[in-house]
């Protein structure tokens, strides 16, 4: 028993402390560096800081030559896939493209109304710069959904910089070196966003489910039933964490039997991102001017100026709607000319048939008599023995030839 | 093999090449899930950290291992030193079996790959979950200990055939 228990611990001690020719630490030093710098990497002082960026741009760096080959595979087979459908995709894209024209200048001047409202309300006004970043390295590890970029504290890059693919919202910045950042997407476990659910204007949060959609968490008890499928999810700005009305995804109803559950589809593919956009904040108080103010200080000129800009944009293409109608108005009226000369031709082809009708049945009526005239004359001429009769040509003589020699009496 | 010896650079490289794998592995992050399925994860630098230390593979050096883990945290974003923790306890694992063991087989050495891997991960996420207040689902690590475990087999057998190349 005790040799065993020898053995053991000579098994052991062999395992942390012995050295072959070729290593240079032993085992458990190394278990000992390893538990040194979890602790220290968790302590926030500046050479640990210093020391970990320098690693993160070193290692991110390395990870994304180490990915190219990997990459270039990938990245050949989904064009191959993409041309296979591009024609459709294209015509696809077309009309959405048309659809989306036409709310654009909507969009705009709303986004001025609402920065206008919120002078008025004597909030701040965030004038934001949105910069592109390259993804360097996207690996979808199977705990943590994180992706790198190309931007850091050089480009003003914070943590908590929100992180958008063209105008939705991808995640936020959780750590930043010189040239590289994290960026944690939506659908980690540990991502919380305060979000309004449009149009039953429902107030939540969204959570990461680790997998490729959220869920909404903390809704109060009894508006979920009010949920419908394909409501927008967007930010609510609440905490000031996110900025408002950023768009996320919509609701889908995935509950079985009667009780509906609802998780929500990003409109962003997180898996397909190449490129990012970083928002770069500047937070400003507005001072409030005075409304009689018309004489225009830089301050109120430049919404006002800008706002100006977007009308007269807007009168633009009204005009060219206008000119549009105009046009097609006058199409309509040669149209209607041309189809107004085609009923008179017609009209007179009419009249000319019918002329040619009744000249037809008046030589009907003649060959009739004559006819008749052959057969019932005799009854109806004046002569010596039918004191009767009437005078041949006379109106009575035709009358009487027409009804086949009836003279009435 | 002896036309390997003679080509000097070339030699070294295939010598090198567990430990050039296993920094590719860290830095690229693969897990051949291109079918994206759902939970599917392995862990490629524990089976490769495993097989070589209790080969005691001369070239598959502690420090280089240690670094290595260090990628990784970079990498996946745990905090820093996880991994290296994780990697250096693989290696004292190793090490152990290897001087209890006197007659190896590679059964034996399977079951205790899943063993110290599933005693490992554990170890990771009471860690991540307790002290760094991480959320992470448990049946990531279950299913991802489980298909290490699957693949180690795989790998072991075309590790044999490289370790037969170099005459060890």
């Amino acid at each position: 028993m005790a040799s065993s228990r020898d053995d053991f611990i000579i098994a052991i001690r062999s395992a942390f402390l012995k050295k072959s020719t070729q290593q240079k630490f032993s085992l458990l030093t190394l278990v000992f560096i390893s538990i040194s710098i979890i602790i220290l990497s968790s302590l926030n002082f500046t050479a640990v800081r210093v020391t970990k960026s320098i690693l993160n741009e070193l290692v991110y760096r390395s990870s994304f030559i180490v990915s190219i080959p990997e990459n270039i595979i990938k990245n050949s087979y989904k064009e191959i896939l993409e041309y296979t459908t591009f024609f459709n995709t294209f015509k696809k894209n077309r009309a959405e493209l048309e659809k989306f024209k036409s709310n654009y200048v909507s969009n705009e001047i709303i986004q001025y109304e609402n920065k206008e409202l919120k002078e008025l309300i004597n909030d701040f006004v965030s004038s934001s710069d949105k910069v592109l970043a390259k993804i360097i390295v996207d690996h979808d590890s199977p705990f943590l959904k994180s992706i790198i970029i190309n931007k850091g504290s050089k480009d003003k890059i914070k943590i908590g910089t929100s992180i958008y693919d063209q105008s939705y919202l991808v995640g936020r910045v959780v750590e930043v070196n010189y040239k590289t950042s994290r960026v944690l997407l939506l659908s980690d476990l540990n991502s919380n966003v305060p979000v309004t659910i449009a149009p039953q204007n429902i107030q939540g949060i969204i959570t990461g489910t680790g997998g490729d959609y959220g869920q909404i968490k903390y809704i109060k008890s009894g508006l979920s039933e009010k949920l419908t499928d394909k409501s927008i999810v967007y930010t609510s700005g609440t905490g000031a964490i996110f900025k408002s009305g950023v768009p996320i995804g919509t609701l889908q109803s995935f509950g079985q039997n009667s009780v509906n559950e609802y998780r929500v589809e990003f409109y962003s593919d997180f898996s397909q991102l190449k490129y990012v956009f970083a928002e770069i904040i500047t937070k400003k108080e507005v001072i409030q001017t005075e409304t009689n103010n018309i004489d225009g200080t830089d301050e109120s000129k430049n919404p006002l100026d800008a706002k100006l800009k977007i009308l007269e944009d807007e009168k633009n293409i009204i005009e060219q709607s206008n000119q549009k109608f105009l046009e097609e108005n006058d199409n309509l009226k040669n149209q209607i000319n041309d189809l107004n000369n085609k009923i008179l031709n017609l009209n007179n082809e009419i009249l000319k048939r019918n002329r040619t009708i009744s000249q037809f049945d008046l030589d009907k009526k003649e060959l009739d008599f004559l006819r008749l005239n052959l057969e019932y004359g005799h009854k109806c001429r004046k002569s010596f023995l039918n004191n009767k009769g009437f005078i041949v040509g006379s109106d009575e003589y035709r009358a009487c030839v027409l009804d086949k020699g009836r003279i009435d009496g | 093999m002896a036309n390997l010896k003679t080509r000097g650079s070339f030699t070294k490289l295939y010598t090198w090449l567990p430990i050039l794998i296993l920094y590719i592995s860290v830095l690229n992050e693969f897990d051949l899930n291109y079918l994206n399925l759902k939970y599917f994860s392995f862990n490629f630098p524990f089976i490769l950290i495993f097989f070589f230390t209790l080969k005691d593979f001369k070239q598959f050096d502690y420090i280089l291992v240690f670094i290595a883990g260090l990628f990784n945290d970079t990498v996946v974003g745990l905090p820093l030193g996880i991994s290296s923790l994780s990697y250096t306890l693989l290696c004292i694992a190793t090490a152990y079996i290897r001087n209890i063991t006197i007659r190896p087989s590679p059964i034996k050495d399977w079951f205790y790959f899943l063993f110290i891997i599933s005693l490992i991960n554990s170890l990771n996420y009471s860690t991540l979950s307790l002290f760094f207040s991480y959320d992470l689902i448990l049946m990531n690590y279950l299913v991802n200990t489980f298909f290490t475990f699957l693949f180690y087999i795989i790998f072991a057998s075309i590790f044999k055939y490289y370790l037969k190349g170099l005459n060890v």
